[in-house]
């Protein structure tokens, strides 16, 4: 009977829960198996602050309180890359902020990002080429904007000649879109190289912690 | 972390785009926010007093990332340090600029610690004494730039704590506390 054998798994999950509560707390790992098990039972640990599951592992409290550093982080990082972050700055940037006692997986970032979008707080994750982006502004990337994006990760940085020639753009196209996105505040001009070309550079796409040389 | 002698330089030092002047106004702003604190900590802890815009101030270029900040750009940061009352002009062509990393105030005050803490209340030091004497080593007065100095003397000496005389000699100016 399929409701005995929910009931049956639920108290199982509940009982492995209660065992492994520090493990769950401190192995983002391990977190992120535990999400998976209660996903196939239906149970959703985060699905309210209260009850049970938060008070049992108090994991409720701490997706609460990533989701309010990744608020802060994310504010505070926008008159920088206008409100696009990489995931995995955003990571390193809070895993700067924590404790070393309670690592702080993507998987986690995710999560509590999700949670944020719940609630309406125009949060997204976005995928761009191989990397994934967190917005947390309302302005909508459309697809040439994205393609850029793309092309950007490679170095950093583009140039109007580049994207014309790698995308095949006109170059009124990729001006408008280079325009955009600067207007946005997503992109910084760069006129100093010595051959005198203008680079567009994208913070969100590279990490803020390692130095950028481009020769 | 990159440094400077013993400076610690900020991440944004690093990022050529932050060498070239925004045109996108708030990321502009932030861009000016930067480099004032930067210019700022900076001379603070080497004690510089003066940059000339022309000359080989450190912080106008990073060689690691081949970027050097044009003129423009260079009065553009210290006009903001200047609107800020942090920095002032030495002439009209805006070559020399002075910098306040300490106000004019807060030397006042530095001046007047400086004088509790030597027990030196009723005497008499030649302003010279004060920045280079043995009493001046290791605080913050050691060096520092005349033409600071002598405003904020002036502006102690306005609230009645000391009072600036020539000296004997034609290039020596006095200072009698009365604290």
């Amino acid at each position: 009977m399929m409701k005995e054998q929910l009931a049956t798994f639920r108290i199982q999950l509940e009982e492995f829960a209660r065992k492994h509560k520090n493990d769950i707390r401190k192995n983002p790992a391990f977190r992120s198996q535990f999400h998976e098990m209660c996903a196939k039972v239906g149970v959703d640990p985060l699905a309210s602050n209260k009850g049970f599951w938060a008070e049992l592992l108090g994991i409720g409290d701490f997706y609460y309180e990533l989701g309010v550093q990744i608020v802060e982080i994310c504010l505070a990082t926008r008159p920088h890359n206008g409100g696009l972050i990489n995931l995995q700055e955003l990571c390193i940037l809070l895993r700067q902020r924590k404790s070393d006692r309670e690592a702080v997986s993507e998987d986690d970032c995710l999560r509590a990002i999700s949670k944020l979008k719940v609630l309406g707080s125009g949060f997204e994750v976005i995928s761009v080429g191989k990397k994934k982006l967190v917005r947390s502004v309302p302005t909508e990337l459309n697809k040439d904007h994205n393609e850029i994006l793309e092309l950007a990760q490679a170095q950093g940085f583009v140039t109007v000649e580049e994207v014309e020639r790698r995308l095949s753009w006109t170059s009124g196209r990729a001006i408008d879109a280079l325009d955009t996105l600067l207007d946005e505040g997503l992109a910084m001009i760069d006129d100093g190289h010595r051959d005198r070309k203008r680079r567009y550079w994208f913070p969100c796409v590279s990490s803020n912690s390692t130095p950028v040389a481009d020769t | 972390m990159q440094k400077l002698g013993d400076f610690k330089l900020p991440h944004f030092f690093n990022y050529p785009p932050y060498f070239t002047l925004q045109p996108v106004r708030d990321t502009r702003e932030k861009q000016v926010q930067l480099w004032k604190d930067l210019i700022l900590d900076y001379c603070k802890t080497q004690k510089i007093f003066v940059i000339g815009l022309e000359e080989d101030f450190a912080l106008f270029s990073n060689p690691v990332i081949e970027r050097s900040l044009s003129h423009e750009a260079r009065e553009a940061f210290l006009s903001a340090l200047v609107s800020e009352g942090r920095a002032e002009w030495l002439n009209k062509g805006h070559r020399k600029c002075l910098i306040l990393w300490h106000r004019v105030q807060d030397w006042a005050d530095i001046i007047f610690r400086f004088v509790k803490d030597n027990g030196l209340e009723d005497s008499v030091m030649t302003v010279e004494e004060i920045r280079s004497g043995i009493e001046s080593r290791g605080t913050e007065l050691h060096g520092i730039d005349r033409t600071i100095l002598m405003r904020a003397l002036r502006v102690l000496e306005q609230k009645g704590k000391l009072a600036i005389f020539k000296g004997t000699s034609a290039d020596d100016e006095g200072v009698k506390f009365s604290m």
